[in-house]
Formats: structure tokens, sequence, C-alpha cells
């Protein structure tokens, strides 16, 4: 486990150190001069090289290349270009609620998902699992901007359940939660329904083994034997699917948090990429990327810790 | 006497050739006969083609011009001459739909046809030649997949502005190393064959041999694959287009209206609810379709009675 364990993290190393050339030179990649278009036809000479100065825009490439990664070394993200505050406390500050999306929406629909899809293999063939496969088709094609524009429309406009926009109150739990509901529900439909397929695919393949048929001929109840024996080996592409599902939301969850107006990663580096805060969008994507490598680094890791067959590949 | 063996073995051939390629029809036949079995592969189908009609004869469906604007009849109702309703100019919803099917299909089909044709022979390549050009060009793609999606997405869109092209080229850009993977791990599976060892003994070119024996024999799954990625591309249009950095208005496109409705929510439900039963309807519809496409395919699902 050691070994492999290494060996993946060893892997991710090229790949972080490429990500890393890309967002430096996202910078030559803007058309025009950068710091004119960051600070749009209204920007005097003296101020453009100023922000110039600032950025260190006049220093060759390499010496560049150098500092801005030294710089993120030390966890250092530069400054906003507009408020002056800096990139990591703007990331800081919206990372909780990014988090705590990404976590109950992912939550919810493994918990919703495992036990649909768990009760479609054990009635299958019958309506309960043709139901499932239907609701889970139809759940993973609504896209989530569109779950969250009929959901606000139908919950906050209309019957006003719910708060429209926002992330809640400061401290105020209970509001927060309440904010929550909608983009959660939102975020998660499309899990949910995939989940709920592939539990039911995956068990289904296990309620076929040996093992199981050896149990059942001891007579043990058909439910007893899918969630104690069964769920077990068919919940290990489950584990891989929730890692990969929490990486994508953390840097996916944009459009739910525009629509919602919530705080988050997604907004911060969208309010970026239109206020053309280079700066901002190079460490938010920089802190979305990390994340979604570290997530696939872990369901990698699980996947191996519960399948010894992937270890010695 | 050689003369002899080789007339004596072409016909030989030939008939297995014949046999072959009346084995390769039946299955073909079997696979649609098992799709058609299925009500919601038809019904995937149907969608799907209602929407290639729609984008293809657009101006002879449409009732109306899509930006025809009648500003007297701003959010008007569904009604017998604008059957969805108008939009916050008084344009008519149905017709903008339907003109924003063309959008969809000129985005899907564009990008994930440009993301084929780079991926595929860049994949096909890297497993032929191993060593330092496969590990350089399996970089670039987990680079590439590195980031989440949606962020690369919004970064390069914002990077090189709104416009149809620009659309598809990134949805292309972000998509190709799926392909790129996919024929990849096949080649490294086809070059094995006898047929490719045969090929090289005769002496084929590397690139006679990449063109007409690997890439006809790892085409099927990047064709599941890119039907699938169709729907993906859509939905990607759509919600670019939702954030204002994909197709400029005044164009039709579903996620334009989408954003219109989301502006306009608390006094126009219609101009939301439209564009968002459409987008769904259009997933659902290649989800159907796949789903049923993969139980024809696979021979363990295919018969029912098994």
């Amino acid at each position: 486990m050691l070994n492999y364990f290494i060996k993946r993290v060893l892997a991710a190393i090229p790949t972080l150190l490429c990500v890393l050339l890309f967002l430096f030179s996202l910078i030559y990649l803007l058309p025009g001069d950068p710091a004119s278009v960051m600070l749009g036809p209204r920007a005097t000479p003296a101020m453009v090289e100023a922000l110039n100065k600032s950025l260190g825009l006049d220093q060759p490439v390499y010496v560049r290349l150098g500092h801005y990664i030294w710089a993120i070394l030390h966890g250092d993200l530069g400054e906003s270009v507009w408020s002056g505050r800096s990139v990591s406390s703007l990331i800081m500050s919206a990372l909780p609620y990014t988090i705590v999306l990404t976590l109950s929406s992912m939550g919810l629909a493994a918990f919703l998902g495992i036990i649909l899809g768990v009760l479609a293999a054990i009635n299958g063939k019958t309506i309960v699992d043709h139901l499932v496969t239907v609701l889970s088709l139809i759940a993973v094609s609504v896209p989530d901007f569109v779950a969250a524009c009929l959901l606000l429309l139908i919950f906050a406009v209309r019957f006003r359940f719910f708060p429209v926009i926002g992330g809640g109150k400061e401290g105020n739990i209970v509001d927060q939660i309440h904010h929550l509901i909608l983009p959660v529900i939102a975020l998660s439909l499309g899990w949910l329904g995939y989940i709920a397929r592939l539990v039911r695919d995956t068990t289904l393949e296990v309620l076929d083994m040996d093992y199981i048929k050896v149990i059942r001929s001891f007579g043990a109840p058909n439910r007893y034997i899918a969630y104690k024996y069964a769920l077990k080996n068919a919940i290990i592409p489950v584990v891989a699917t929730i890692g990969l599902g929490v990486g994508k939301l953390l840097g996916g969850a944009v459009f739910v948090e525009l629509i919602f107006n919530r705080p988050g990663i997604g907004k911060v580096i969208t309010d970026a990429v239109f206020a053309r805060d280079l700066p901002v969008v190079q460490g938010g994507v920089l802190v979305a990327a990390l994340l979604f490598i570290l997530a696939n680094l872990a369901a990698d890791l699980s996947y191996a810790y519960f399948d010894p067959r992937i270890r010695y590949e | 006497m050689t003369q002899e063996k080789v007339s004596l073995n072409l016909p030989r051939r030939w008939d297995s050739y014949k046999r072959k390629s009346q084995l390769r029809i039946k299955k073909i036949a079997q696979i649609i006969q098992a799709f058609r079995r299925q009500p919601r592969g038809v019904i995937g189908a149907s969608i799907i083609a209602v929407i290639f009609v729609c984008a293809l004869f657009s101006p002879w469906i449409a009732p109306f011009d899509p930006n025809e604007q009648d500003i007297a009849n701003r959010f008007a109702g569904s009604s017998p001459q604008h059957l969805l309703g108008t939009d916050y100019v008084g344009r008519d919803i149905l017709s903008r739909l339907i003109y924003g099917a063309r959008v969809a299909a000129v985005v899907s089909i564009g990008s994930v046809g440009i993301a084929v044709l780079v991926g595929v022979p860049l994949g096909a390549v890297a497993a032929l030649n191993g060593g330092a050009v496969d590990y350089i060009v399996i970089l670039i793609f987990d680079v590439i997949r590195s980031f989440p999606s949606v962020i690369m997405i919004l970064v390069l869109a914002a990077i090189v502005g709104p416009s149809l092209l620009n659309i598809i080229l990134i949805l292309a850009f972000t998509s190709f190393p799926a392909y790129g993977r996919v024929a990849r791990a096949q080649t490294l599976w086809v070059k094995e064959e006898e047929y490719i060892m045969g090929a090289k003994s005769l002496g084929a070119p590397t690139g006679r041999i990449l063109l007409s024996h690997i890439i006809p024999n790892i085409l099927s799954p990047i064709i599941v694959l890119a039907g699938m990625d169709l729907a993906v591309m859509i939905m990607w249009e759509s919600a670019l287009s939702f954030l204002g950095l994909g197709v400029p208005p005044p164009t039709a496109s579903w996620g334009i209206m989408l954003k219109q409705g989301y502006t306009y929510i608390e006094t126009a439900p219609l101009m939301i609810i439209w564009p968002g039963i459409v987008l769904i309807t259009t997933m659902l519809g290649f989800s159907l379709f796949a789903e049923a496409l993969r139980i024809a395919l696979n021979p363990r699902e295919r018969d029912p009675d098994e």
C-alpha cells in the first residue's frame, strides 16, 4: 500500500508543475498588453506602468516564473488588482462555503443513491427496479444550472419556501442551512442518479457471485444479504465516484453558486474572470485544480485500499 | 506452380471475406433490432431526430423570425398565435427555441468532430511509438484533465472572448484528451494483433498501418463516446451562453434564453420554464438513446430470455 501511495503521489507532481506553467502563461494568452487589458481603455500610461511593475511584468520571463513558483510555495498567491486584498484571504473566505456545499451535496447523493440502488437491485426486474432506473436516467439528464433555475423559480419565487439568494447570515447556522437546501438539491440531483445507477449495476453483479449463493443457501433473507454482504463489495466503485465527484464539485459548483448568488470559490473565479483580475483568476484556478488533483488522488488511493488487486498492477 | 497456388487460394480467401462481411451485416441487423425492441431507445432517437430536424429546417418550421420584436406584446402567455408566449421584447419563444437547436447542433457536432479528429490520431500515434512520445502525449492529456472542466472552459472562454467558433474550439480543446486516452488504450490492444504484424512484415509504412489498419479497428468505442459527448457539448454551450461567455446575443441560444428568463424570473416564469424543459428533454433523449444503445451492443443484455 505504501509503495502504491508513493508511486501515485510522485506521478501527480509533473502534472502539478504543468498546471503551474499553464497558469503562469495565462498572462501571455490574454490578447493585448496584460496591464492595459486589466485596467481597461481609460488607463493612463503611468497606471499601466505601475501595474506592470507591481505584477513584476517588467522583468524577464524566467525571473518571473521563478518568482511565481517561489511565491506559491510560500503560500503567497499575490494580490487582487482591484481590491488590493491578498488572493489567499479572498479564497480562504470563500472556500468553506464551497466545501460545505460540495460535501453536503455529495453526501446526500451518496446516501440516497446507495439506498435506491440496493433497493432496485434486490427487487430486480420489478416495478421498483424500473422506477429507480427511469428516475435515475431523468436525474442524470438534468444539468445542474437548469435544475437550479427551475428550483429557484418553483420553491423560492413562486412558493417562497426558501430564501431566493445568498449564503445566509454569518454565525446563524439555521439561516445558513435554510440557504443551503435548494443549492444542495440542484447539485446532488445528477450525482444521485449516477450513483443509484452504479450501485444497482454493481450490486446485481455481486449478488450473482458464489459467496452470495453460499450465504443464500444458508437461508439468509434477501435484504440481509444485500446490505450486510453484497453492499461491501458493490460499494468500491461508488467510493471512487464520490471522490471524483467531490473533486469536480469543488471547482464546478460555479453555476449553482452564481444562480443562488452564494459566496464560493467558483463565484470568486468567475467574478475575477469578468473583472479581468488576473492574480485572483490564477490563484483561484490553482486552488481548484489542486483540490481536484487531491480528490482524484484520494479516490485512487481509496480504490486501492478497498480493492487490493489494483495495488499490484 | 506458384501461379496455380495463387489462383487456388484467391477464391477461398474471397469466400472467407464474403462470409465475414455477411456475419458483420447480420450482427449490425441484430443490434438494430435489439435497439428497436426497447421503447426508451425509440423515444430517445425520436427526440434527437426532432432536434436535428429543427436545426436543419428552422426557417421553415419556426412560425416567426426569432429576432422579430413585438414590444406591445411582451411577456405574453401562450396563445394560438404565440404557442409558448413571448419574451421581454416580444419575441416568439417557440421560434427562438427552434432556432436555438441550430446553435446546439452546430456547437456539439463541431466540437465533438474536432476533438475526435485531433484526439484519436494523437492517442494512436502515442501508443504506436511508445517511449518519450507516449509519455509527453499522456502528460498533455493529464494536464488538461487535471483542471476541473468547468473552470478550464470558463477561463479559456474569458481569454478568447465569446463567439460561435471560439466555443467550438474551447470545447474541443477540453474534450480531446478523453478521445486520445480511449484511442491510446485501444491501439495498445490492437497493435499486438497478427494482421498488424502482417502489414508490418510486408513493409507497410507507419502512416498506412495507422490509417488503414489501426484506426478502423479502434473506432467503435470512440463512436459511442462521441455520441454521448454530443449531449454534454449541448449542455456546455448553454451553460457558457448562460454566463454570457458563449454565443453573443441576439443569436437565439437555449442558454441565452435561460439567462434572460433568470433575469425576469419574478415577472415572466414562462421565459425560464420553456428553455429549461427543452434542455432537460434534449439531455434525456441522449441518455435514453445511449442507454438503449449500450444494451443493444451488449450481447449479454441483448437477449431478454437469457
